[in-house]
């Protein structure tokens, strides 16, 4: 018996220990996870929740859907195209315009711009807590502010009817957010804009080598034009334009934008940031993207999608397009609309005139035109040489403003508004000559039709043209033929997810109360 | 036949599980050597009784109520429902039991204070009344005849720990760890009684002999054995929970290379569906359906170690002694926390004391697919293409069909029709009173038969443990298996994007495998850089008809020659245990599994197609290690007393899993062709080497708890259970959750008023209630955490920055999944030889851990977790079995049937249903989860036959008048308008099917006679459908199979298949209907075996133990009309499931 009490103290001894770590046991420190609440305590952290924030100016959604492919799928100047009927059904559905609030591009479009307001009010919460250089702190603040007011644009236009958040919602709170007259938007993000413009915290130009893609004051001048041609503020649209714009053809010194000679240069990889250049969502080959997380590659996706399916090159003169998976191809009505153009080349891939020359040959994918996006199908050249999927990390940066598209806006808010219509012209033809780069003038007339055909022919492909139509009120008679509804289609529908269980209601336009 | 007891068991290990009959019979026997004890004066005490046609019992219940005078009886020596009147006025005892027992054949002694009761040996009936009892006492000392004896178990091997009494009296011994006894008898009349659980009782007459060898046969009622609970066993007679299990003998030598072939259709309430035929691929298991969205893999418990799930694998199948399976809350509550999906508990064979035990057991066998698809030839090939294109307007490819002939069957060019396996296994246990030790080793070679080169997979496992009692009070031990297992796999199976399965299936028949013609070869594609040739230098065909990730195998197998994936695993525990006081055991258990585990391969410059393209090379290396360990310390009581046997059981554990790391790193670009050449030691630009690594976050766990288990006398039983957890998964508000459970057993068969009757031997009424948990969600999401990976790309440098920001909005309030189930059941031996157990359950899980949706306009990346979900499961059990021995012949079958039904009742508020599987060009997802309907059930149009005439389509109108599909030609599916809004659109969808299986059944016979033994054992599921997607929808010149020649050509052509077309306006197969949907249900005949062991005597003549040889077939007959490789799929979608083998081996066992 003493013996075995001897192995029970001992036993004993075991058992306490084991008790006496116990409340600290249950507690674990998240590994590589900093929590909310420790976060944004410097210059660093604060920098990287502002890159957050730049993340979705390329947003890119699990299943493939960007700003630009829905908005060129549901134009007239391309078919949804790709592998079959239902391959990427939520550009199918705009194309043919079944879409509803389960399908169709909605989810993606308004996750994603919600998603950036979100991350720019954090850090605009955030932000004043940080300790760190003052100067750039008002920067990021404004940064934030302005790319906030660039995501909810994009919303008002695609959905009309949406909440206006503008702080961080307490979790009690999440269900009970209601929905804002589309001009409470513009006013919000207007005031934003210009007060982002009179702090002038943010640079008139940045060096292009390590911030490029970072916002300009002449980025904020284009979006905030932008958005006055939108709410229909001709006058004021035009002279912010003009800020930005200049000289028709000259270079604007302040801001450092010109015209490039020769359109085809805009697409090269290679040219980033380029006097044309206003803002630009960027992308990069060396995230080592794949498909296990689309959304989340820094790559373009656009290259792969827009390329012609099942390519072949079979002589050494055959562009070095890589095989993709023929999305969006234009119509042969586009085709038959700018095949005269000399900006053809650069926007349209012909496919089947290289097939019958013996250059190439293809696979000709769901609603096959044979006509390519050649500003974005993906070139061997650019082929990523570091990891991940090739597909998903192909380099090319897309447009947001250019200042070709911002010349023919202002050149449109001066029609529209009574404006000059000698400096409207000039903007024009300093865009058209440009497209021809043969040093000559090619002039056009300040008409709101000539200006139309300038904008389709210029901008293709870039994710302008269905605005456009809904903008100039020409979308039901250009894209009835697709199914286009007045009164309907002109936004998309409120995504079904922040129907349920929420205040937010349907539009009227598909059927609801708002 | 679930339970059984190992034969035969450690001695020490018998204490425990029998220790309430042993210590009366070392009391008993010690008293019977002992002085003897005159108790007078309890006999001289006075009583009243006045009972008239009353049995025995109720005197005896009536004496100690009103006397309290306590008795002890063994109810199987006396016979207690004999009718008695009994009067008597102030009478001394002695005299009451003089004449109401010993004049029944009852003799009675004074034990203490108690008096024990006992059969009067034959002869003495009255002819002794004046012998005090307590006299008979003396008897033992006055022994005239000394006997000794061995007893020994059928296979002759030693039984320690049996009892050996004197029949009718107290005189008794246990036999040694040789199965030895010495006993003193009185008479040459004396007849022994030999008892141990387990084992049939035997009695053997003493006679002239003063030396016996008694062998013990096998207890097959089943009642007696023991199983593995929680922290110990427990007979099976007094359990009260739902446990069902499987013992060693029961797939022996089978060729089962997981642990779930072995518990498929040999346990009830377990669906087990095969993950792929993929050789070292594992099964899906599921304890009584699925209980929640997240996941319901059950918990394995190895030896006391909890192994994360998925860990099973390493497991070698020869050295589990028994599985135990505890399916309801009140068995699996004590394993509180993670129980919900129920838990599987594993025990490892152990050594024995006694002489040293070599054995070996191999086998070598020859696999190959049980099943082919009948695939269209060349010739219908083109017939159909050409049909398909004529039908959507386009003209059409092949002139002459017929021209084509046959074609390339390309599933022979897959399937392998001998593909070997082998299995050694070599152990070597024995051990002393004072210690014993086991030891094995083991290796697996299995070749895959699709794809071979690509598909083997090889185990060697290691495996030992000892135990050590170095004095009365102390043991202790260890427990260690270690295996490294290297699978090469085909990397794609079951999905239709490609692998040699899908490829066979899809490619056309026209593409020859290898292109010999020297013109076509070095004409286009095969000038294209890259093609993949043979080893003759003969290029692959390349289909030119079926592209993207259709490519030829045999080009994708060279693709891929030499990439494997390896694990170390290595799983033990060590113990110390001390028993200071009788019936207390103190036990400490640390266990940990450590794993490394990773994967290298090497992708080569490759052409298969023009979509399917490498064009540079990279290898890949990673590593995972991973440490999981826990602690456990318990206090176990088990004290008898009388008729009330108690158990307490009182525990404390800590357990930490997850905690593990990986790296890894790809290089692209390599100046090496094949994966031998690859090293990591090139040199290759930084740019082209990724490097990656990832931590887990460690999963703490620490347990408080306790369980009584109380019976009276094995009739009435009560069971109580509670487990008190805390998990570092839940914050401050929820981090403990207890989970308690109770249940009750009745044993009517043991009451008095049971009548004697040869139809219902025992009888156990059993129900129990009680709530298990589930911790089941990501780490820290309870917490608001900042992520990563919000990436942007600043610069010209073609590079990007990292982002960070707030993933979802925390929930602080995040609590334990919880699972009530409620289990009653019974279990009866019935006409002696069949057992049978019948159970019913409900199940209800709340609170599941999911995913809401929130708002996107809240802007989180994540959603956040909340316990939002409902499910219900309810079943039947019922198993039966009969053992029987007839003369030299045995025969036993044993049978189980399943039936599950299950329903979701709750979903997160605003959720309508939640998106299931989907299937590549299938509209709109082919499964969902809704509430009312079970858990991904299939959902689709509701198909109502073929149009045959444009009349049928013109005459199918709305109410308005509209044609409800106008776009439909004649062969064209017509659609039910379920919404009746006229068109058809993905409103006009419903439930179609269930994709889970309802019912399980198993069947095992075995026969044997003499040496030779037989068994045939099958095994099926049903009730479910499988979407049988084996066909490439999106292309549309993938090939089809014959079913597609009874396809719709003309009126009356064809009700169920519709008309090929290239322009499926009207998406006959786009949309999930019931042309999709085949019964899944099967009934296969999974394994027949002969057998033949070679008589003990001329074994030992060849200087053996044992020898045994045997046939053995595995899935050789499936009773199915799924018309895919096979029904035996998980997850009901059948896109190409790599299909189980159709193996013969033969095998050998000896013991040396």
């Amino acid at each position: 018996m003493k013996k075995s009490l001897k192995y029970l103290a001992a036993f004993a001894a075991v058992a306490i220990a084991g008790v006496a770590c116990k409340k600290s046991f249950l507690t674990v420190t998240p590994k590589g996870t900093n929590l909310e609440s420790a976060y944004y305590t410097d210059q660093t952290e604060a920098f990287n929740g502002l890159v957050a924030v730049y993340d979705i100016m390329s947003y890119q959604s699990g299943g493939l859907i960007t700003k630009e492919d829905a908005a060129d799928a549901g134009c007239d100047d391309h078919v949804a195209g790709g592998g079959g009927a239902s391959d990427v059904t939520d550009l199918q559905v705009f194309n043919n315009y079944t879409l509803n609030e389960s399908q169709g591009p909605s989810a993606a479009l308004w996750q994603g711009g919600f998603q950036g307001v979100f991350r720019a009010n954090v850090l605009l919460a955030k932000l004043p807590g940080v300790p760190m250089d003052a100067r750039l702190k008002a920067q990021y603040a404004d940064e934030s502010t302005a790319l906030r007011a660039y995501y909810y644009f994009d919303l008002v236009r695609w959905f009309k009817n949406i909440p206006l958040i503008v702080t961080e919602i307490p979790a009690s709170e999440i269900d009970n957010v209601l929905q804002v007259p589309p001009s409470a938007v513009y006013t919000q993000i207007e005031n934003d804009l210009k007060s982002v413009i009179s702090n002038g915290n943010i640079p008139d130009q940045v060096n292009i080598t390590t911030d490029g893609g970072r916002l300009t004051m002449g980025a904020v001048h284009a979006l905030l034009g932008k958005i006055y041609l939108y709410d229909k503020k001709y006058t004021l649209a035009a002279s912010e334009l003009a800020i930005v714009n200049g000289t028709p053809g000259q270079m604007n010194s302040k801001y450092g934008y010109q015209l490039l000679p020769n359109f085809a240069d805009l697409w090269k990889t290679n040219n980033k940031y380029n006097s044309e250049s206003i803002l630009e969502a960027d992308h990069s080959s060396k995230s080592g993207g794949d498909w296990g997380c689309i959304a989340c590659t820094e790559g373009n996706v656009l290259d792969i999608m827009v390329g012609p399916r099942g390519y072949v090159a079979e002589t050494a003169a055959a562009p070095d397009y890589v095989s993709g998976y023929s999305f969006i191809p234009f119509t042969q009505e586009f085709f038959n609309f700018i095949h005269n153009d000399p900006r053809n080349f650069a926007t349209v891939a012909n496919l089947d005139s290289l097939k019958a020359a013996g250059i190439a040959d293809y696979t000709p994918g769901y609603d096959n035109t044979g006509f390519f996006l050649n500003k974005f199908a993906g070139h061997v050249a650019d082929k990523t040489t570091g990891g991940g999927a090739p597909e998903l990390n192909y380099p090319q940066n897309i447009y947001e403003f250019r200042l070709a598209d911002t010349y023919l806006m202002e050149a449109e808010a001066l029609i529209m508004g009574g404006g000059d219509q000698n400096r409207a012209a000039a903007l024009m033809t300093a865009v058209h000559s440009r497209a021809y780069n043969d040093g000559k003038s090619h002039p056009l007339q300040a008409t709101m039709a000539v200006l139309k055909n300038e904008r389709r022919a210029e901008l293709a492909g870039e994710g302008h043209r269905w605005f456009d139509l809904v903008r100039w009120g020409d979308a039901p008679a250009v894209l009835g033929y697709k199914g286009f509804k007045a009164g309907r289609n002109e936004i998309l529908p409120i995504p079904l997810n922040d129907l349920n269980a929420t205040k937010i209601k349907q539009s009227k336009e598909y059927g609801g109360t708002i | 036949m679930n339970f059984r007891l190992r034969s035969p068991i450690p001695w020490f290990k018998i204490m425990k599980i029998t220790f309430s009959q042993i210590l009366i019979a070392v009391v008993l026997s010690s008293f019977a050597y002992a002085t003897p004890v005159r108790a007078q004066n309890i006999l001289d005490k006075p009583v009243n009784i006045s009972l008239n046609n009353t049995t025995l019992l109720d005197v005896v219940n009536y004496l100690q109520k009103k006397n309290g005078i306590k008795f002890i009886y063994s109810k199987n020596t006396v016979d207690m429902a004999q009718k008695v009147n009994a009067n008597f006025k102030e009478q001394p005892l002695k005299v009451v039991l003089d004449e109401l027992f010993k004049n029944n054949g009852i003799d009675y002694e004074v034990l203490q204070d108690r008096i024990v009761l006992g059969k009067l040996p034959a002869g003495e009936l009255r002819a002794n009344t004046d012998a005090s009892p307590g006299d008979k006492a003396n008897r033992a000392a006055e022994a005239i005849i000394a006997v000794t004896g061995k007893v020994i178990d059928a296979q002759g091997l030693p039984i320690p720990g049996a009892t050996v009494t004197e029949k009718g009296t107290t005189n008794g011994v246990l036999t040694d760890v040789n199965g030895a006894f010495k006993l003193n008898v009185a008479s040459q009349n004396s007849v022994l009684v030999v008892s141990i659980v387990g084992y049939k009782k035997q009695e053997v007459a003493v006679g002239g002999n003063t030396s016996f060898t008694v062998t013990l046969l096998d207890e097959v009622t089943g009642m007696n054995e023991v199983v593995v609970v929680g922290y110990g066993v427990q007979k099976k007679s007094v359990t009260t929970g739902s446990i069902s299990g499987v013992s060693a003998k029961d797939f022996a030598n089978q060729s089962v290379v997981n642990i779930a072939q072995i518990l498929q259709g040999r346990t009830s309430g377990l669906t087990i569906t095969t993950n792929d035929g993929q050789p070292g691929d594992g099964a899906t298991v599921r304890v009584r359906g699925i209980t929640t969205f997240n996941n319901n893999d059950p918990l394995w418990v190895v030896d006391g170690v909890v192994v994360d799930n998925g860990g099973i694998g390493y497991l070698n199948e020869q050295d589990i002694e028994s599985i135990e399976v505890l399916k309801d809350a009140a068995s699996a509550a004590i394993y509180g926390t993670r129980a919900a999906a129920g838990v599987i508990l594993v025990t490892t064979k152990k050594g024995k004391a006694g002489r040293t035990q070599i054995n070996y057991s191999g086998y070598f066998g020859t696999s190959a697919p049980a099943r082919k698809l009948d695939l269209l030839n060349a010739t219908e090939y083109a017939t159909l293409r050409n049909e398909s294109l004529a039908a959507a307007g386009k003209p059409i490819l092949f002139s002459d069909p017929a021209a084509l002939g046959t074609g390339t069957d390309w599933q022979s060019y897959i399937f392998n029709n001998s593909a070997k396996e082998q299995d050694h296994e070599l152990s070597v246990s024995g051990g002393t009173e004072k210690s014993t030790y086991y030891t094995s080793f083991g290796y697996l070679s299995q070749d895959g038969i699709v794809a071979t080169p690509i598909s083997k997979y090889n185990r060697i496992n290691f495996r030992t443990n000892e135990t050590f009692k170095p004095s009365k009070y102390v043991n202790f031990g260890d427990n260690i298996g270690y295996t490294y297992n290297k699978s090469i796999g085909l990397g794609n199976t079951n999905s239709v994007f490609g692998g040699p399965l899908s490829s066979a299936i899809n490619l056309d028949p026209i593409t020859p495998a290898v292109v010999t013609d020297l013109t076509a070869a070095s004409a286009a594609p095969y000038t294209t850089p890259n093609v993949v040739r043979n080893a003759q230098g003969y290029p692959y065909g390349i289909s030119q008809y079926v592209g993207q990730e259709i490519t030829n195998p045999l080009a994708y197998i060279q693709t891929r020659l030499g990439n494997y994936s390896w694990a170390h695993n290595i799983v033990g525990n060590a113990y110390a245990a001390v028993d200071p006081i009788p019936g207390l055991e103190i036990k400490s258990t640390v266990g940990t599994k450590m794993a490394f585990y990773g994967d290298e391969s090497f992708t080569p410059l490759y052409y298969l197609n023009s979509s399917t393209v490498s064009s540079q090379n990279n290898y890949n290396r990673d590593d995972t290690r991973l440490f999981n360990w826990n602690l456990e310390n318990t206090a176990s009581y088990t004290h008898t007393y009388g008729k009330h046997n108690l158990n307490v059981l009182l525990g404390e554990g800590a357990y930490v899993d997850n905690g593990g790391y990986s790296v890894g790193v790809t290089e692209y670009g390599l100046p090496v062709t094949n994966f031998n050449d690859a090293s990591l030691n090139y040199s290759v630009p930084a740019v082209q080497r990724i490097g990656y690594g990832g931590e887990g976050q460690p999963h703490h766990i620490s347990s408080l708890f306790a369980r009584l288990n109380y019976d009276y006398g094995e009739k009435y039983i009560i069971q109580g259970v509670v487990r008190r957890d805390g998990s570092s998964r839940f914050g401050e508000n929820h981090k403990y959750g207890t989970f308690p459970s109770v249940s009750l057993g009745w044993v009517p068969t043991k009451e008095a008023f049971w009548p004697q009757n040869d139809v219902v031997d025992f009888l156990k009424i059993r129900g129990g209630y009680g709530v298990v948990g589930n911790d089941a969600l990501p780490d820290n999401a309870f917490l608001s955490t900042i992520g990563g990976g919000r990436n942007y790309s600043f610069g010209t440098g073609d590079t990007y920055i990292s982002g960070y920001s707030p993933n979802a909005p925390s929930n602080p309030d995040l609590k334990w999944e919880q699972t009530a189930q409620t289990n009653v059941g019974i279990d009866a031996v019935i006409f002696h030889d069949f057992n049978l157990t019948v159970e019913w359950y409900k199940k209800k899980t709340t609170g599941i851990l999911q995913q809401v949706n929130i708002p996107y306009y809240v802007g989180a990346i994540t959603n956040p977790y909340a316990n939002v979900g409902d499910m219900e499961n309810t079943g039947q059990e019922l198993s039966l079995s009969y053992h029987k021995k007839i003369g030299d012949v045995t025969f036993s079958a044993d049978g189980n049937v399943s039936h599950l039904k299950n329903t979701v009742t709750r979903l997160a508020p605003g959720q309508l249903y939640l998106d299931g599987a989907g299937v590549q060009n299938i509209q709109g997802g082919v499964t969902r989860s809704q509430v009312g309907y079970p858990i991904n059930s299939f959902y689709g149009y509701e198909n109502l036959g073929v149009f045959q005439t444009q009349a049928q389509i013109d005459s199918y109108v709305s109410s308005t008048g509209q044609k409800i599909q106008p776009n439909a030609q004649p062969g064209d599916f017509k659609w039910a308008d379920l919404n009746g809004d006229g068109k058809i659109d993905d409103n006009d969808r419903k439930f179609i099917g269930s994709s889970v299986p309802t019912w399980q059944y198993g069947l095992t016979l075995t026969a044997a006679y003499k040496g030779f033994d037989m068994l045939i054992f099958g095994q099926g599921e049903g009730g479910n459908k499988i979407f049988q997607g084996l066909h490439r929808l999106d292309i549309l010149t993938a090939n089809y199979t014959t079913a597609a020649l009874n396809r719709w050509t003309g009126p009356g052509t064809s009700t169920t298949w519709p008309r090929l077309t290239d322009n499926d306006a009207n998406y006959n197969f786009e949309y999930n209907s019931s042309f999709y949907l085949q019964s899944g249900t099967y009934f296969r005949i999974k394994t027949m075996q002969l057998g033949y062991t070679l008589k003990k005597d001329w074994a030992k003549k060849i200087g053996l133990q044992n020898l045994r040889v045997y046939l053995t077939g595995q899935n050789l007959i499936t009773f199915t009309k799924y018309t895919g490789y096979d029904p035996d799929i998980s997850g009901s979608i059948d896109q190409g499931f790599y299909p189980q083998a159709r193996t013969y081996i033969v095998g050998l066992n000896v013991g040396f």
